[in-house]
């Protein structure tokens, strides 16, 4: 049997399987409740199968012997404390290592470290192993094997109510006063009793004038109902609660299970997708043209005009498979925030929201990184620690919120820490020390301040990290971002927070382009960013502080000459066209030497030249096979 | 059982008046007042009262940080916020400082005492 074509789905499900163990442990540590124990041994259980299946030997050992510990807690034989808790997180972190390195080729036997661990897993196994060995004079012993499918036997369920996932609705009375702070009285009561997993609407906006008194709020609990209610109740000034059982988890869970296409065949759908787009546009442009000169036949043109529409419809369903929710991606993190907050002895509330929102696959991979980057930047930096928030006259549990939302045709996704805030002066400071800023500059606006903090070197400045208590590796994650097609932003308030703002396409694999011609290339610019196309008029140009800038409507705005840019020679400088484009928050005004015209292109990844600044996006090949380079508009400026 | 004890804390003699009014009608005692922050944690550390009210703006020490003091030495005490229509950010500030509910002027009696069953039921 050729097993190389079940490893890439050994890797997928497995990595399943660890986000569950994951998600279960923190559950776990956080109230004790035995019903997780189940969930962790199922999962551990199905990894050790299928590395036996595979041959992969260190992660099947790794996985048997959390196995024989997690077996030994569920029977009551090995007690469930702090210290069990704590080893099964470095025995899930092992596995996962060690399931990493089998899928990556690294070698399939044990690392050192998993040598350590496996021995103290054992040996924490076997100690317990003597108490339940007694248990089974009384009865045949038990297969491994049988364990994976056994649920949680009742006499461990009645000792302790498992976790519900719930959504409670509240309603405040219509004539409650200052509704936003009755909400968050509630919203404590209701933290008070389980895991607040989401809360909707968005807990930012019910200080505005607009928040009606109506949230939902999402919380794994072992509450129940009737006490939940009553709680809430206490809280005062509340109309209505209404509580169902959440089973979105599982639903969402279930139509993933659906989606086991191998990538490349995907991506494959999609490039030919985008070609027959291409083509289409031609064919339509070729009818048009018939039309225009007299010669179009009725039935052709019936016949173009079905082909464009159902070739629209196929590529919208394309796309659409390739969208996977955010969810996926945000599973990681509460784990990361965890091991972050407490290697920094800090205490914070991790909340997701918006988990459903949907993005391309691609874009998906490529924004984890980033996001990585802001959480340990908001809980190291960001959140305080517990006694400077006591101090500060906050509570001492730091918030951090992951958010996703639709904006439009955008995606965006935030990351929001209730911490100190960004010290603006000390950047400015700094700044100005190194002539990044004018000296005459008081204050930074939000956005001067991302475009220092993104500056690279600027923003790993020791110094400026210790004082300002932000800023390693922004330049990273704004040059990602672009890279994407998106765009960072930032809001800060000393004392009260910090929010990033990743605004993201949807998809980045199609996109609206505006075709121009810069010497004998044609290059494109996404259309998303471009405001009007004019004719260069050289009248409008003049120099202000040795910036070119041209004069539009009373609005003076840089003039980018492309020409130059692109390093092309200077000397015929005569371009026809002005292109207005919006990036990065500004307008600028770009020459060129000629309008083509508007299409749509299919996205290309570019490597460009290795050092090189990078002054494109991607590539992408048009209708008659030449290649065209998408420009970021976002790094031009 | 006696009946439960009040500390009035606001800078405004016509508040205080109100308040008391409205609390001694629903069988409170009102054993002090206090006019400013300083005076309101001296005043609830002497008399330990049941309950509090207490004015977000008040001279030498606002009522938050009046609460943080009360709350610091006696955890359990209970604090009613009175604020006035436009203080939401310092009614949450006061809330997380420690105050247990908060009314809104102008008072309306039921409404006060409302907030004051809930929280001496707390």
């Amino acid at each position: 049997m050729d097993l190389a074509k079940y490893a890439e789905l050994f890797r997928t499900e497995s990595r399943e399987h660890l986000a569950e163990i994951d998600t279960a442990l923190l559950s776990l540590e956080r109230d004790g409740d035995a019903a997780h124990i189940a969930v962790l041994f199922r999962s551990t259980h199905t990894i050790k199968g299928m590395a036996a299946s595979m041959g992969y030997g260190a992660v099947e050992q790794l996985s048997h012997a959390l196995e024989t510990l997690l077996d030994a807690m569920r029977s009551g034989a090995r007690t469930l404390d702090p210290d069990a808790v704590a080893l099964l997180f470095d025995g899930s972190d092992a596995l996962a290592q060690s399931v990493n390195d089998t899928v990556e080729g690294r070698g399939t036997a044990l690392s050192p470290a998993g040598v350590a661990l496996l021995e103290r897993l054992a040996s924490a196994g076997d100690s317990a192993r003597s108490v339940s060995e007694n248990d089974h004079i009384f009865g045949a012993p038990r297969l491994p094997q049988d364990l994976g499918t056994l649920e949680l036997s009742d006499a461990v369920a009645s000792v302790k109510p498992s976790i519900a996932e719930k959504t409670i609705e509240v309603r405040l009375s219509p004539d409650a006063s200052l509704k936003g702070v009755r909400a968050l009285m509630v919203l404590a009561r209701i933290e008070a009793m389980g895991t607040v997993r989401s809360i909707v609407p968005a807990q930012h906006s019910w200080t505005d004038d607009a928040f009606d008194g109506t949230f939902s709020v999402a919380i794994g609990t072992s509450t129940a109902d009737d006490a939940i209610e009553s709680s809430i109740r206490g809280a005062g000034d509340v109309a209505r609660v209404t509580i169902r059982e959440a089973t979105v988890g599982r639903s969402e869970r279930e139509t993933l299970r659906h989606v086991r296409i191998d990538l490349r065949r995907l991506d494959t759908l999609l490039d030919l997708v985008g070609e027959l787009v291409i083509t289409r546009d031609r064919l339509v442009r070729t009818a048009d043209g018939m039309a225009e000169n007299g010669v179009a036949d009725r039935v052709l043109a019936g016949v173009v005009h079905d082909t464009a529409r159902l070739v629209s419809a196929l590529q919208e369903e394309v796309l659409r498979t390739r969208m996977v929710p955010v969810g996926q991606v945000f599973d990681r993190f509460p784990r990361l925030v965890r091991d972050v907050a407490r290697d920094l002895g800090k205490d914070i509330t991790f909340i997701t929201e918006g988990r459903e929102i949907e993005l391309d696959r691609s874009l998906l991979d490529a924004i984890g990184d980033p996001i990585v980057h802001l959480l340990r930047n908001a809980a190291d930096h960001g959140v305080e620690s517990p006694d400077i928030r006591r101090r500060a006259g906050k509570h001492p549990k730091g918030r951090l919120i992951l958010r996703a939302a639709r904006d439009r045709a955008a995606v965006v996704i935030q990351v929001e820490d209730d911490g100190g805030g960004i010290n603006r002066e000390a950047v400015l400071k700094r700044a100005q020390s190194q002539g990044l800023v004018d000296a005459d500059i008081t204050i930074l606006s939000d956005e001067a301040l991302l475009k220092v903090l993104s500056r690279s070197g600027f923003s790993t400045a020791a110094a400026v990290t210790s004082i300002s208590g932000r800023g390693v590796g922004i330049d990273v994650v704004a040059s990602r971002v672009r890279a994407l097609g998106g765009a960072l932003e930032l809001q800060s308030v000393l004392g009260r927070g910090t929010m990033f703002t990743l605004r993201l396409p949807v998809t980045l694999a199609i996109v609206r382009a505006l075709l121009v011609r810069i010497g004998t290339e044609t290059y494109a610019l996404p259309a998303a960013h471009v405001i009007e196309a004019l004719e260069y008029d050289a009248g409008a140009v003049s120099t202000l502080r040795g910036q070119e800038t041209v004069t539009l409507r009373d609005d003076v705005i840089p003039l980018l000459r492309l020409r130059r840019r692109f390093g092309m020679d200077a000397e015929s400088d005569e371009g026809t066209h002005l292109v207005m484009v919006e990036a990065g928050g500004h307008q600028t005004a770009l020459q060129v030497d000629s309008l083509i015209g508007q299409q749509d292109v299919v996205v290309k990844p570019y490597d460009g030249v290795n050092g090189a600044e990078t002054l494109f996006t991607g590539a992408t090949i048009l209708g008659d096979g030449t290649p065209a380079l998408i420009v970021d508009l976002g790094g031009l400026t | 059982m006696g009946s439960r004890t009040v500390l009035i804390c606001d800078d405004a003699i016509f508040m205080r008046t109100m308040v008391g009014d409205i609390l001694q009608q629903a069988g409170f005692e009102i054993v002090g007042e206090a006019e400013t922050g300083v005076q309101a944690v001296e005043r609830y550390l002497q008399l330990r009262p049941d309950l509090v009210t207490m004015d977000i703006v008040m001279p030498d020490m606002g009522g938050i940080d009046a609460v943080r003091e009360i709350t610091k030495q006696d955890p359990a005490a209970r604090i009613l916020m009175c604020s006035a229509m436009g203080q939401q950010a310092l009614v949450v500030e006061a809330i997380q400082a420690g105050a247990k509910d908060f009314v809104v002027k102008p008072f309306q009696p039921s409404r006060v005492l409302e907030a004051v069953n809930r929280v001496l039921a707390a």
